[in-house]
């Protein structure tokens, strides 16, 4: 009896999702140059100081951590924006849900193929009035910040650095704005 | 014809550039010209950074304490106009340590370049217009500024553990901006940029999805009569020629 060979191509395990790794850092890619020019230093020649690298691949797990965080938050803001109905609510929090995708975006532009797959599993469930909502969201906007922080002391590449930076200042003053829609006085919400 | 007599004289204009210097020590010249010295080589170190961001966060300290600003601030303000200036005295004694656990020495000046650019037209113009919303629009300005400045500094700090010291003051730096916004336009609805009823721009709390590095403008003093404007006044985060080195 004639017998057939099935002969399977092998290829490496990692080529399909590199492909879809390849589309996805693609997309993102747009996300990181769009806030290129926002992240750019302004005196390049004061840079002479500096001896960081631009990128260090040892920075990837690190920022994949940062990445997991964002995306979360994204979660968090799509339940949050959804629990809302007064327009000028819908409004701010959808405004910090683009703020958080875009994060999410700069990042995973940033890694390319590197990026790990980031659920948005909600950090918590927002409902309730505004006011209580704000409360809980600016405190996972300052958990999320000083995340970040502890993430930018051990990178190496500068240009990482940057990114976060440019994330961390945007998330404090979340934290503020959500504050005082919260209700919390102005002296207490500017974190004195 | 008319070729080679264009080959000739364009040799010939060749050959003048080509000629001997000696002929151009003969020109005639007016005055003395000085010989210009050389600038020395000054590197960005991250104790200049934290120098620098020691006479910035001085600054804003003298600006927010200064009489032209606490005295317009209405009674049920003035405790947050002092606390923010107050959280620019506690950057200072961080940055203090932080300056002298690497060998270098504390600068308690205000930022003499600064100050020169805009923060004395600045308080100027908060003394002339003497209303209460300039120093609301200034705190603004001021601690936005301060924000700005510690962002850009992580692109310049060395030490990855410093840099993250720098945006820990930076954050609270944006925080206060954000208060301040919401003071002037308070609720959910400030958050994103938009326009009022007359197509002016109004205060966003939440401006832009980045922290931005761009130039800090902001319209303070009376309203010129014949322009039916304010000053504007851009405030630029700390450069090459205004660090402390």
């Amino acid at each position: 009896m004639p017998h057939v060979d099935n002969h399977q191509v092998e290829s490496p395990e990692t080529s399909v999702t590199s492909r879809r790794r390849l589309l996805s850092a693609l997309v993102a890619g747009g996300a990181f140059a769009t806030a290129a020019p926002l992240l750019a230093g302004r005196a390049s020649a004061a840079d002479s100081g500096s001896s960081s690298p631009a990128r260090d691949p040892q920075d990837n797990n690190a920022l994949n951590n940062a990445l997991a965080r964002e995306a979360r938050m994204v979660g968090t803001y799509r339940l949050a924006a959804a629990a809302v109905s007064a327009d000028d609510e819908v409004a701010g929090l959808t405004l910090i849900l683009d703020h958080h995708i875009a994060y999410v975006h700069a990042i995973k532009g940033y890694l390319g193929p590197d990026a790990k797959d980031a659920p948005e599993t909600p950090l918590s469930s927002p409902s309730g009035s505004l006011k209580a909502m704000a409360a809980g969201l600016a405190q996972i906007e300052d958990d999320t910040a000083t995340i970040h922080t502890d993430i930018l002391a051990i990178l190496s590449g500068m240009d990482a650095a940057k990114i976060l930076a440019s994330i961390i200042i945007v998330e404090a003053r979340h934290s503020a704005a959500l504050n005082m829609i919260s209700g919390t006085s102005p002296l207490v919400a500017s974190g004195n | 014809m008319l070729r080679s007599t264009g080959i000739i004289a364009a040799s010939g204009a060749v050959l003048a550039a080509c000629g001997s210097s000696s002929a151009s020590k003969t020109i005639a010249r007016v005055g003395e010209t000085p010989e210009i010295t050389k600038l020395g080589e000054a590197a960005v170190t991250d104790v200049v950074l934290l120098r620098t961001a020691m006479s910035v966060e001085t600054m804003a300290k003298t600006i927010l304490t200064d009489t032209a600003v606490t005295s317009l601030v209405a009674k049920d303000s003035a405790g947050i106009v002092s606390g923010f200036a107050n959280a620019h005295t506690s950057h200072l004694a961080n940055l203090r340590s932080l300056i002298s656990a690497r060998g270098g020495e504390a600068y308690e000046e205000p930022n003499e370049k600064l100050m020169a650019s805009y923060g004395t037209q600045a308080l100027g113009l908060v003394a002339e217009g003497k209303s209460e919303d300039d120093v609301s629009s200034l705190m603004l300005a001021i601690e936005t500024l301060v924000a700005s400045m510690y962002q850009y500094f992580v692109s310049l700090t060395v030490e990855p553990a410093l840099r993250a010291s720098m945006i820990r003051m930076g954050a609270q730096a944006s925080r206060a901006a954000a208060v301040a916004a919401q003071l002037i336009n308070p609720g959910i609805g400030a958050f994103a940029p938009g326009v009022d009823k007359d197509g002016v721009a109004t205060v966003a709390t939440l401006p832009s999805a980045f922290g931005a590095l761009s130039a800090v403008q902001v319209q303070l003093g009376p309203v010129n009569p014949e322009t039916g404007s304010r000053a504007t006044v851009s405030m630029d985060t700390p450069s090459l020629n205004s660090f402390i080195y």
